[in-house]
């Protein structure tokens, strides 16, 4: 079975949730980090639209109050293994959010963060090293789950 | 008698169904997904790609909704796969397989090809998703749309050979394959041709492939009946959905271009075929959007029922 696991660090598809974000690091992942310029297919990811096919959980935004629920659900229904990144300053400390009485984050509070990736919205490089990691952290997951 | 069982068994599990298609499917989709990727001017995933998906999917864990039909819900996607294989098992390659005829004709093959889509709408109802009832009655609407062209065409090839070798309309493969191999293909028979294009515009159709993938639309259904699969059964969905697309494009090679040289040369000319459909497919899904699911239903009982009924009219008269 090692090979299978072997096979599995070759795929890690994508799911992106938005929990609260102002769309601007949505908008880096979306049309930045995977326009033709940048592809990402070239790993072997691929954007789903199911978060029960996903492997590896993109969230963005400072976790509102009214969006925690919702994200946790969400996020439960990721099958196992799978790993977490963190994009853009907000889901990390809350960012100029921060301490605001809307928001419930930063995000580690609720759910394990495997990768940060910071900035405002960070660069598509800054992306795309933050998923070259997460897919190292996917891979020996894989492994430890076959 | 247990010479014959082996024989089809072979045939629908190792060659030219099973194993066989499995890899040719899953190769066919990495070359496809590559191509688009080139057209893009991206570089693309390797071409083993969606091997390394499946046996990704196989080790995930595999969720059953709460709202979901368990039995039925885990079902479907084996259905798809093993219709698939029999179908393959089906078609004659020239000079290369040919089936027992204890297997049956081009009506069994009409009705396995319709089963997938059949298995994908109860997926999609079993679910207990919305999303998964929508993609359901479109891909209902899609089949009502596309199956009477598809009729159309067969009947017409039927019709043809069978007048060609005296006798009514002949359903026989082999027998289709056969006039073919001594009187040339039905490519180049000008009464076939609206029926060749009624089946090239049948291909991404049946396969989900865009313009025409109305029912699994990403953007807006979020994959529909797929939604709520994961794992191991997402991974049969996908397989299922590989061997789909060498068995519709296999059937278009046996219904109008059956010819190629004995033994390996004859797979290697029979996957060159299975290229050259991927190669317009990719480029179909690099140019175009995605129809509306009325626009889609309007242009299959217009343009391919149209041709297919000139076509059948043609060989008739």
């Amino acid at each position: 079975m090692r090979f299978l696991a072997k096979a599995a660090r070759k795929s890690p598809w994508i799911y992106r949730i938005n929990a609260g974000s102002c769309n601007g690091c949505d908008v880096e992942l979306a049309t930045t980090a995977c326009i033709p310029r940048y592809d990402i297919e070239r790993l072997g990811c691929q954007y789903c639209g199911s978060p029960k096919h996903a492997d590896i959980i993109l969230i963005t935004g400072p976790v509102t109050v009214g969006v925690k629920d919702k994200l946790l659900r969400v996020y439960a229904q990721v099958p196992e293994p799978k790993v977490t990144v963190a994009v853009g300053i907000c889901p990390i400390s809350g960012g100029v959010f921060r301490e605001s009485y809307s928001i419930a984050g930063p995000l580690d509070q609720f759910v394990p963060v495997d990768v940060n990736v910071p900035g405002c919205p960070p660069r598509p490089q800054a992306i795309i090293e933050g998923l070259a990691l997460a897919i190292e952290i996917w891979g020996e997951r894989a492994e430890a789950a076959a | 008698m247990t010479e014959i069982v082996l024989r089809i068994l072979s045939a629908v599990l190792i060659f030219p169904g099973g194993v066989f298609a499995i890899a040719l499917g899953l190769l066919l989709k990495g070359v496809e997904r590559r191509l688009v990727a080139r057209l893009q001017r991206r570089i693309g995933p390797p071409l083993l790609q969606p091997f390394y998906d499946l046996a990704k999917l196989m080790q995930k864990e595999t969720f059953v909704p709460d709202l979901a039909d368990a039995g039925l819900f885990l079902l479907t996607p084996m259905i798809g796969v093993a219709s698939m294989s029999v179908a393959m098992a089906l078609l004659p390659m020239a000079g290369v397989y040919t089936p027992s005829a204890a297997l049956g004709d081009l009506i069994i093959l009409f009705y396995l090809i319709s089963l997938p889509a059949l298995a994908l709408m109860l997926s999609g109802s079993a679910s207990g998703s919305p999303f998964g009832a929508l993609g359901f009655s479109r891909e209902m609407a899609m089949m009502l749309a596309y199956e009477g062209p598809i009729l159309l065409v067969i009947v017409s090839v039927a019709l043809y050979v069978g007048q060609a070798t005296g006798g009514g309309v002949t359903f026989d493969l082999v027998t289709i394959v056969r006039y073919q191999i001594n009187h040339g293909p039905l490519l180049l028979e000008w009464r076939l041709a609206p029926a060749l294009l009624a089946y090239l515009a049948f291909i991404p159709a049946n396969l989900g492939m865009p313009p025409f993938d109305i029912p699994e639309a990403e953007t807006e259904l979020a994959e529909g009946p797929l939604l709520e699969y994961s794992g191991s059964s997402l991974g049969l969905l996908k397989l299922g959905a590989a061997i789909k697309a060498v068995v519709v494009t296999a059937l278009g090679i046996t219904l109008f271009w059956p010819n190629g040289p004995a033994g390996v040369a004859g797979v290697l000319v029979f996957i060159a075929k299975h290229m050259l459909v991927v190669g317009g497919l990719a480029l179909l899904k690099a140019g175009v959007g995605r129809m509306r699911i009325d626009q889609a239903v309007l242009f299959y009982l217009k343009w391919p029922m149209l041709l297919g009924g000139v076509a059948l009219v043609a060989v008739r008269a």
